[in-house]
């Protein structure tokens, strides 16, 4: 049986590191010829390699937790559409549409290019970019006031891009007359079909060392293998039902307390998520659609069960999601969908929150659990060109088991980064004031919660518009084991003569007069166990670095900070 | 009589020598097991030997070029000071967000490392810049006081003094470190205008910070090293090597720790390139594998890539580096397996002690050394020449319940070890060369440090490297990299201008300053007119875009003032670069200018190279032994020593060359000629 090319854990592993090198290869390609800030400096992009089958094989590990769901309905759309025999090498699809294209929303176009070894179609090389603009009713398409999917940009469902190497000129001009600033998005398909044709390149190469029966057992092996340690992981934990419930603060459009209900079933080998109970969809756009719910779960599974899992198809076989159709997290059409993050992120925090018990040395507390954004717009008079100035501000993470939680960090479906004070403020006629922890906005616990953070912003010109859209600004994140809830986030309003006001969390047009500021506060953490048990000495840690008040101790801990130190 | 510049590299293992004769390129090498503890008695100890009975004599030597791991070890193990920190009001938990995200996207357990300053010790100043570099708020002289009080109370050691916009307008730091010299003259003090002039806040503190850290590690150090050498080497100047591959005097490197974070790698880089210069190659691939890591790293027409966005012990540094990568693959490298069963090799690595298993040591994990000696690859009778003995029984040992697990014989089980070690490096050469727009086939593979020359015609193939240079002492590179370094020095002015016609005068005017700045450096360094070298470099962008790109204007030193292309010409500078980079190019788009920058350097007198040892007999091969090329089968190989290989001999694979600090394995097809330095130069046959 031991021929040279047999797949032992050694080839394999060799062969999994070649083709992890094809999608960081594709990844890198992409991040560094893609026009769009979000895929240059937020790296809200992703590369992937999937079987003919359309498998997830192998995910750049740098990808953001999100497009774990992006591929996964892809190839079915290519295939209901497509005969396996209008395939051919050199073509590149193209979609992006929630509902006929396997997309979570519609900035994110994803690119799918088959790939021939030998003759025969054996893997697909895709990629997933967030566009900066992919046309609808407002600027970068992400607007909170959106309620359904035709004002949120260009539906693309699947769509043969590239025909055997030639752009169909047609389809292309179609895609770049729907957006803004085409030029610019022109510069983003671009780079990513030269990644898709690098990965192809790649695997043809890798074909000359390893035959594509081999390459396809590999394939084979990767998944079952990683499918196999995630149930054995799995196995381990105590079986049960756990049920959780929580509520959405509002879609931005009048709906309110939206309540979000699942239970999570540890099954012998596997785990189902199931969100029934879970309200109706809504007419904002913070609905998410099936493939993105299933990200965020996979997301959870994996971090509490094995944060170095490879991202690949065996991650997601041991996970059963069932949600109701037209669901605030299984939308359908019409609804709109482009701030489906929001949603997501509490979704991780549901199930994280609901495996309390089975896996307590695992779980934290419920973390910010948003995606707290902050828009200024305008023109600058310094120049006398329009601005748009976006920023996601972290928050708190949840208290771990034996650690506090981390303060002031992104959490869970996202990693992006902030743009630096000198930045904004060389950039934009925009003034920061101050940026930094909120004391006492952790939720008490033997660990507590991560601190919110605070950051005050002015514009230099009168003519400066604000919107934010955000989460948990009314429903608290909440502690575990005994831990108290993280403080809610906020956004105020302060006026020239200092008077305060709180805006909406999907706050939208809000002009800011000359001596006006922006307050935006992102939510704490909920604490781990008890506070009676947190130490005196974390108490007095506390206190010593400002990160909790005296008040706040004697409230919450009863503990007086200034009555021990004599 | 004959004066020596010595070059000493102080690495976590050995401390290397390498000194040359000014008069005749004469070459002097030693090494030495390093003294952790104060790693000035191994330098003294190496002196001593270089000077001894039989040697020149203490006043022989002229200068000592110094690499250092005193600030890496600092860094790694957490002993550097007590820090204060003093903060543009409303900023001090800047350093605690850093960038808002967490290094691991799946752990909910893993989080950057604690800042360095504790909250209680992070001091608010009432001050402000503007963007402009106006002084929006200047604080006054009692409240700098006071906050100057609360620092000492602190019992901080040291303080860093960070204010937004103070790389355009430093006054109000330098108002706080007038006054910290007369109220607190016993702390050390870095401030971010002097530690890294350039915007981006938090990238800027960090290093500052970094930097104050090390400052009294770094000057205790240096104190008492200069105090052995003003008896053993007296007049001889020291300088410190720099992660940018250049020297700085000692009494910069007192002021900028910081900028000895990463001076060992940078060291054995510039060695390799010196080494690659003299066998007339501009273009190679370093390959530097030790007992637990191999660094890699890129060289272009005969200049190291340079990083600006590195990392030390996970704290940013955002300070020119060489683009060095490095992975846990060493001779130590320890095989496991992974939840999947998938079979992994390193990070871990059994290091010295215990070592692999065939040391002796008391290791019993399979290891890469292990592998390496059941192949044949590594010689039985042991390393250092038969000082440091190997066992293979404990190798076949250590690689038994492996062998057994997979069902394969031990020399497969070995083999395959190679094999994963091999992609692993493979993965990295690959990460600096392919996924940087550079074809690793236009490169040759310099080989060195004791496991490098073992697995280069592996890592060749692998890449389709068709060239492979081991040079003649690849155990002691950064010692001779030392000798084969310029004195260096940075200046950066942040300055955004719009590059449109009329800019011109702007840019002259900005340009002189730094060379203003460089002038004076020149004479403090004392570095004579003739030996002075300026290069001068913009980083650019469109107009909109967060990220630049740096071009290149070469040398500017052959006139006193700046002499620049025009505006047309810098954008056609500019764009072909961001075609080469991005894959596009933008015309209509307004590019601006971000930051200026000059390299100055002073270049020491050059030894000349040496005179070519005398051609030793050209013999047959001492021995034979079995080595495993392939997992299958040995081969009867023959075993040279490297000291009986005269320049112009030329060797077909398989063979296998012994030397004091390394092996180099020639595989079945790989043809090898000795050049005239001595160097290996191979031929790698095609897979």
């Amino acid at each position: 049986m031991s021929t040279p090319q047999a797949l032992d854990p050694i080839r394999l592993e060799i062969v999994h590191n070649a083709l992890r090198s094809v999608a960081d290869e594709a990844y890198i390609a992409l991040m560094k010829s893609a026009y769009s800030t979000n895929i240059k400096e937020r790296h809200d992009h992703s590369a992937a390699l999937l079987d003919a089958q359309g498998r997830l094989v192998v995910q750049t590990e740098r990808t953001i937790p999100m497009h774990l769901g992006s591929m996964l309905g892809l190839l079915d759309s290519i295939r209901r559409k497509y005969e396996l025999e209008e395939i051919h090498p050199g073509d590149i699809f193209a979609g992006n549409d929630p509902y006929l294209a396997g997309g979570t929303h519609l900035p994110d176009v994803n690119l799918a290019m088959p790939v021939f070894l030998e003759g025969r179609l054996v893997a697909f090389a895709c990629n997933v970019a967030h566009h900066a603009d992919i046309g609808g009713m407002s600027p970068g398409s992400m607007d909170g006031n959106m309620s359904e999917i035709f004002q949120e940009g260009l539906r693309i469902p699947i769509v043969k891009l590239v025909r055997r190497g030639e752009f169909d000129r047609d389809v292309f001009d179609l895609l770049l007359t729907n957006v803004r600033i085409p030029r610019e998005r022109r510069g983003d398909y671009h780079a990513q079909v030269a990644a898709c044709r690098l990965a192809e390149r790649r695997l043809l190469e890798l074909n000359r060392r390893y035959s594509a029966d081999l390459l396809e057992a590999a394939f084979d092996e990767i998944i079952a293998r990683t499918e196999t340690r995630m149930r054995r992981a799995i196995r381990e934990l105590p079986k049960g039902r756990f049920v959780v419930e929580d509520f959405m603060d509002d879609d931005g459009l009048g709906t309110v307390d939206i309540p979000m209900r699942l239970a999570v079933e540890v099954g012998e080998e596997t785990i189902r998520a199931d969100f029934t109970g879970t309200a109706r969809q809504v007419r904002g756009n913070i609905n998410s659609p099936l493939s993105a719910t299933v990200a965020a779960v996979a997301y959870a599974v994996k971090a509490l069960l094995d944060p170095d899992a490879p991202n690949n198809e065996g991650v997601l076989n041991v996970i059963d999601v069932v949600a109701e159709d037209a669901s605030l997290v299984r939308a359908a059409f019409p609804a709109a969908l482009a701030n489906r993050q929001q949603t997501c992120q509490r979704i991780a925090d549901m199930v994280i929150l609901a495996l309390a018990e089975p896996l307590p040395e695992a779980v934290v507390g419920g973390s910010h659990g948003a995606t707290v954004m902050a828009f200024f717009s305008g023109t600058d008079a310094r120049t006398s060109e329009p601005y748009i100035y976006l920023e996601v501000i972290a928050g708190g993470a949840g208290g771990r088991f034996a650690k506090d939680g981390k303060d002031g960090v992104q959490v869970h479906t996202t990693n992006t980064s902030n743009l630096p004070v000198e930045a904004i403020e060389m950039e934009y006629p925009l003034f920061v004031e101050s940026y930094g922890l909120i004391p006492d906005s952790g939720g008490p616990g033997r660990q507590s919660g991560g601190l919110g953070l605070r950051r005050v912003i002015h514009p230099l010109d009168e003519a400066c518009v604000f919107a934010g859209h955000a989460e948990r600004f009314r429903h608290r994140p909440p502690g575990v084991h005994g831990g108290g809830p993280g403080r809610p986030g906020r956004y105020q309003l302060e006026d020239a003569a200092g008077a305060r006001r709180d805006l909406a969390a999907k706050a939208a047009g809000v002009p800011l007069g000359t001596g006006m500021r922006v307050i935006v506060e992102s939510p704490g953490a909920g604490g781990y166990g008890a506070p009676s048990e947190r130490t005196p000495e974390h108490l007095l840690a506390d206190y010593e670095s400002g990160k909790c008040t005296r008040d706040h101790l004697i409230e919450v801990y009863g503990f007086d900070p200034e009555g021990v130190a004599e | 009589m004959a004066r020596f510049t010595l070059g000493v590299d102080v690495g976590g293992t050995f401390t290397d020598f390498h000194a040359v004769s000014a008069a005749d390129g004469t070459r002097w090498r030693h090494k030495l097991p390093s003294t952790p503890d104060n790693p000035a008695d191994a330098i003294l100890a190496g002196l001593d030997v270089l000077l001894g009975e039989d040697g020149p004599g203490a006043e022989a030597v002229a200068w000592l070029e110094h690499g250092t791991t005193v600030a890496t070890n600092a860094l790694l193990q957490g002993r550097g000071a007590t820090l204060a920190l003093i903060t543009t009001a409303g900023f001090r938990d800047l350093l605690e967000i850093g960038r808002q995200v967490r290094p691991h996207m799946y752990d909910l357990q893993k989080d950057p490392p604690r800042p360095l300053v504790p909250r209680h010790r992070r001091f608010e100043l009432a001050e402000r810049v503007s963007s402009e570099g106006r002084i929006l708020n200047s604080p006054s002289e009692a409240e700098i006081d006071e906050i100057i009080d609360r620092v000492v109370a602190s019992g901080a050691e040291a303080v860093a003094v960070c204010f937004l916009f103070a790389f355009l307008n430093p006054e109000n730091e330098a108002r706080v470190r007038d006054r910290l010299a007369e109220r607190a003259p016993d702390l050390f003090v870095s401030l971010s205008h002097e530690v890294h002039p350039e915007f981006r806040e938090f990238e800027r503190f960090s290093t500052t910070v970094l930097n104050a850290y090390l400052q009294p590690v770094m000057a205790r150090y240096l104190d008492s090293l200069e105090d052995r050498l003003a008896a053993a080497a007296p007049g001889a100047p020291l300088d410190v090597n720099q992660s940018s591959g250049g020297l700085m005097s000692v009494t910069r490197a007192r002021r900028f720790p910081v900028r000895t974070a990463l001076s060992g790698p940078a060291a054995g880089v510039v060695g390799a390139v010196e080494v690659a210069r003299g066998a007339g190659r501009e273009n190679i691939i370093t390959l530097d594998m030790g007992g637990t890591s191999a660094d890699v790293c890129l060289v272009q027409g005969g200049q190291a890539q340079l990083a600006f966005d590195r990392e030390v012990a996970e704290f940013p540094v955002r300070l020119a580096m060489l683009d060095i990568n490095t992975i846990g693959a060493g001779g130590g490298s320890i095989l496991w397996f992974d939840a999947d069963g998938l079979a992994k090799v390193g990070p871990e690595s059994a290091g010295a002690d215990p070592g692999p298993a065939c040391y002796g040591r008391g290791g019993t994990a399979a290891t890469v050394s292990d592998a390496n000696l059941l192949l044949g690859r590594l010689p039985a009778g042991g390393l250092l020449g038969g000082r440091m003995p190997l066992d293979v029984a404990l190798a076949r040992a250590a690689f038994a319940p492996v062998a057994e697990h997979l069902g394969y014989s031990v020399e497969r089980a070995a083999h395959g070890v190679i094999e994963i070690a091999v992609a692993n490096m493979v993965r990295a050469i690959r990460a600096i060369s392919v996924e940087r727009g550079h074809d690793p086939r236009e490169f040759s593979l310099m080989a060195f440090g004791g496991a490098g020359p073992l697995h280069a015609s592996d890592v060749a193939r692998a890449l389709a490297i068709t060239e492979i240079i081991v040079p003649a002492a690849p155990g002691i590179l950064c010692a001779a990299g030392l000798l084969a370094s310029d004195l260096k020095e940075d200046f950066v002015a942040t300055a955004r201008i719009r590059l449109e016609p009329g800019a011109e005068d702007a840019l002259a005017r900005t340009f002189e300053g730094l060379h203003e700045a460089a002038r004076a450096w020149f004479r403090a360094e004392d570095v004579a007119p003739d030996a002075r070298r300026v290069d001068a470099a913009l980083d650019m962008r469109h107009v909109g875009q967060n990220f630049e790109l740096r071009i290149d204007l070469g040398d500017q030193s052959t006139t006193e003032g700046v002499s620049l292309p025009d505006t047309a010409a810098l954008a056609e500078l500019f764009l072909r670069a961001h075609e080469t980079q991005y894959g596009y190019r933008s015309a209509d788009d307004a590019i601006e200018i971000v930051n200026f920058r000059l390299t100055a350097r002073g270049r020491p007198p050059r030894a000349p190279d040496p005179v070519a040892p005398p051609h030793p007999e050209t013999s047959a091969p001492a021995t034979y032994r079995p080595v495993y090329f392939e997992a299958e089968a040995a081969v009867d190989t023959p075993v040279h020593g490297r000291d009986r290989l005269a320049p112009g001999q030329r060797l077909d694979g398989p063979a296998v060359i012994e030397q004091l600090d390394t092996t180099t394995v020639l595989f079945p097809g790989d043809r090898l000629r000795v050049d005239e330095a001595s160097n290996l130069i191979i031929e790698v046959a095609p897979l």
